[in-house]
């Protein structure tokens, strides 16, 4: 007699978690089937429609984007966006792999610039372009270079929204204490290291770079030089890596004789590795990505003078040719959302394009803005009034000429390729390999690599 | 209430039994669904997150896979081909031999120290086993974390040390000879916790006369601890260096934070390799293949062990 209600609430309890559970599983899908049907019968009774965002941006960058969403979310009554947060990029993007086809995914999502070929290929997403085009939505008041971009097959798949690129960051003080004009930054190549030299003193070293494939790849366009072949894989699929052009030999021979020389560390991989020595002032100058520009000169408010130019050239023959890269990250809309969730999350992402969206984000972050009307925002005027570092950002970009070079090699692949250019890079700056034997390697390996992958889609 | 509830049972299996043959085998099926029921949490358990996992990594492994991640055809044994082919994963296993040969008998020695001079009951003992014991309770990523600052290239503790002392400084993640060192000892230093509260416990379970009597018999502290409690406590160093080589060719945490597998692929053990492959760049094929590789040499590594290792292990 006693056993019984025991049994009773354990089966009971079983029965309990069991259902949890799998009402737990099955959330995802039974809100996404029930809601097309909802939203299409009755939108407006309904309630708000849900979007949910995954985003890669962490810290101050992650705070920003919290309160946009806040405002977003205050200014209207349809739409409630949820923020969440996966991990860098490259994490980000693997668990959008890996809720692909099951419905767990997001209505929208933040990936890197490297990432777009696979996005594309993915077939997991609605064409930006749908949505600019039932809307009519003037994409002239946006940026040439970011739209160029993310163009592909004249086509805009995603929507930019945080865009960088990479400056040289110098501390002044240290320039002056060097006998270097510290209102005149180094340009070329030879420049950079003459400056590198003569800041190498009492502790101070002349600089570092961190071992980033994306510097490389800025560096290069910045002679007007393509990674890859067809165009940078811009007028088709990609077969060959030009890893290994004379280029990028020079310019990997130009770092690596600086770090020999004792004029430049060899701090890593890690950018965080180089800002936070920077801003120690035990390196005097570094290349960053703008991003970065708001956290470099907080932190070294007090202790001296952050000073940013344009990444150099190699030498001053190369003025006016190529330019940067528009790096960081754009929007994308899945398709396997029902319409209204897919309108809602175009809904949003026109509040972020908006000039006083993108003044906002550009004051607080230093990702620049994608709206040329952004500028005549007077929050933006006053910051680069009291910041005129924000400007070189701007200015590199306006300086670059639009060609394939400077749009941005693509490739499913990108993400791997860069890593193993980073290998390259070290093994030629740790001196296991020349520079050459490294970037023929590496290219060789892309190259296999690229066609893996464009046979792996052609099925 | 076993003894109450269990006796009408048995009086009923005994009148049936009297009656006819089969009900034996009815008691037998009867034992045996009891026994599964005992069983099915961790069966269910086991083959959700082991053997389930296991067969689909043999399936993935003998196919290739799109960028998505999914099945593309049938391709035998390419995969593994292409692994022993390239020098990338030959450098890989290299990497992890390295890597268990810095950290396992390194562990363990520093942790039978450690343990032998807590062993002793002076004052104050209990606050260094408190403190040696202490890294168990820091999870891995901490951990890093933690060591990230201290082998910080230009602001870490260790290099502020080095040059307070007159030397050098070493770039102790980015040189390529230096990183694997500094991971181990990164990870000598996490096993240690572990490692220090199994050998003491086995220590502790050592009975004092034996000491005694030892002592009696003018044996000193080192003839002590190498003729007496080092035979006594074997079983537990073999269990200790089994599951530390276990956990070597698993260690994964550690290289994710603090080098990603860099510089020059200096750090890129097994693990580190097979989940670059498999969750980054969606090689399902190619990342299940190591994944049996690893698997293999666990076996094989732990077998040995076994066989090799437990002749000189002394129970008593």
């Amino acid at each position: 007699m006693k056993f019984k209600p025991f049994w009773r609430r354990k089966w009971s309890l079983l029965g309990m978690s069991l259902f949890l559970f799998l009402a737990a599983c099955s959330g995802g899908q039974s809100s996404q089937g029930s809601e097309p049907a909802a939203a299409a019968e009755s939108e407006a009774s309904s309630g708000p429609v849900k979007v949910v965002w995954w985003h890669s941006m962490s810290g101050e960058l992650g705070k920003t984007v919290d309160s946009l969403v806040k405002q977003f979310n205050d200014s209207q009554k349809d739409v409630q966006v949820e923020a969440v947060y996966q991990g860098e990029y490259d994490e980000g993007l693997n668990k959008f792999k890996a809720a692909m086809g099951s419905g767990s995914g997001p209505t929208m999502m933040q990936t890197y610039e490297v990432g777009s070929r696979f996005m594309i290929d993915s077939q997991a997403v609605t064409p930006m372009q749908q949505f600019i085009d039932a809307d009519k939505f003037d994409v002239s008041q946006l940026e040439e270079n970011i739209l160029s971009y993310y163009t592909f097959d004249n086509k805009l798949y995603s929507m930019p929204f945080n865009t960088s690129n990479p400056i040289l960051y110098y501390n002044k003080d240290a320039f002056k204490a060097a006998g270097l004009d510290p209102e005149n930054p180094p340009t070329t190549y030879a420049d950079v290291e003459k400056a590198a030299k003569a800041l190498t003193k009492d502790g101070q070293s002349g600089g570092s770079f961190p071992i980033y494939g994306w510097l490389m790849e800025q560096l290069l366009a910045n002679q007007d030089v393509e990674l890859l072949n067809n165009s940078n894989g811009r007028s088709g699929l990609a077969t060959e890596s030009m890893l290994n052009s004379d280029a990028a030999v020079n310019t990997l021979t130009w770092w690596k004789k600086m770090v020999d020389d004792g004029v430049m560390l060899n701090l890593g991989r890690k950018t965080d590795d180089t800002k936070k020595a920077f801003a120690a002032g035990q390196i005097a100058m570094t290349m960053d990505s703008t991003a970065s520009l708001r956290g470099i000169v907080s932190s070294a408010e007090g202790k001296f003078e952050v000073g940013t130019a344009p990444i150099p050239k190699p030498s001053a023959d190369y003025k006016g040719k190529g330019g940067v890269i528009v790096g960081g990250a754009s929007l994308w809309i899945m398709n396997d959302k029902p319409e209204a969730e897919q309108q809602a999350a175009w809904k949003f992402i026109k509040f972020l394009t908006e000039p006083s969206t993108q003044a906002y984000w550009n004051v607080n972050t230093g990702y620049f803005p994608i709206t040329k009307k952004a500028y005549d925002e007077d929050l933006i005027k006053e910051n680069m009034k009291k910041y005129p570092q924000f400007e070189t950002a701007v200015n590199q970009l306006h300086n670059t000429k639009i060609d394939p070079a400077t749009q941005g090699a693509v490739m499913g692949i990108f993400p791997e390729a860069r890593q193993l250019t980073e290998t390259a890079m070290e093994e030629a700056i740790n001196g296991s390999k020349s520079p050459k034997q490294a970037l023929d390697d590496a290219a060789a390996q892309i190259t296999q690599k690229l066609q893996d992958y464009n046979d792996s889609i052609a099925q | 209430m076993d003894k109450s509830s269990a006796v009408p049972v048995k009086s009923g299996i005994q009148h049936t039994r009297s009656a006819v043959r089969l009900p034996r085998r009815a008691r037998r099926w009867h034992e045996y669904v009891l026994a599964m029921m005992f069983l099915a949490p961790s069966i269910l358990l086991f083959g959700i997150f082991l053997f389930y996992p296991l067969i689909k990594s043999v399936y993935l492994s003998v196919h290739s896979t799109t960028p998505r991640g999914e099945v593309a055809k049938f391709i035998g044994l390419r995969n593994f081909e292409k692994l022993f082919d390239s020098g990338h994963f030959l450098n890989s296993l290299w990497v992890t031999f390295e890597f268990m040969l810095f950290t396992v008998p390194t562990s363990i020695v520093l942790a039978l120290i450690l343990a032998a001079i807590c062993r002793t009951h002076l004052r104050g003992t209990k606050l260094f086993r408190f403190i040696f014991s202490l890294p168990l309770a820091i999870s891995v990523s901490t951990g890093s974390v933690i060591w990230m600052v201290l082998f910080h290239p230009t602001l870490g503790t260790l290099n502020y040390l080095l040059q307070a002392a007159g030397l050098p400084a070493v770039q102790w993640l980015t040189d390529p000879n230096w990183a694997l060192i500094s991971i181990s000892i990164m990870t000598v230093w996490m096993n240690l916790g572990f490692l220090f509260i199994l050998l003491l416990g086995g220590m502790e379970g050592v009975p004092e006369d034996i000491y005694e009597s030892a002592k009696m018999d003018g044996a000193g502290p080192m003839r002590t601890f190498v003729q007496l409690t080092l035979p006594l406590i074997s079983p537990t160093i073999f269990f200790a260096s089994v599951t530390s080589m276990i956990g070597a060719f698993q260690s994964f945490g550690q290289i994710h934070i603090l080098t990603k597998g860099g510089p020059m692929n200096s750090t890129n053990v097994l693990v580190y390799n097979l989940y670059q492959d498999a969750f980054v760049n969606f090689r399902f094929g190619s990342g299940s293949a190591q994944a049996l590789v690893l698997f293999v040499l666990i076996l094989i590594l732990t077998i040995i062990q076994f066989k090799f290792g437990e002749k000189k292990v002394h129970y008593q």
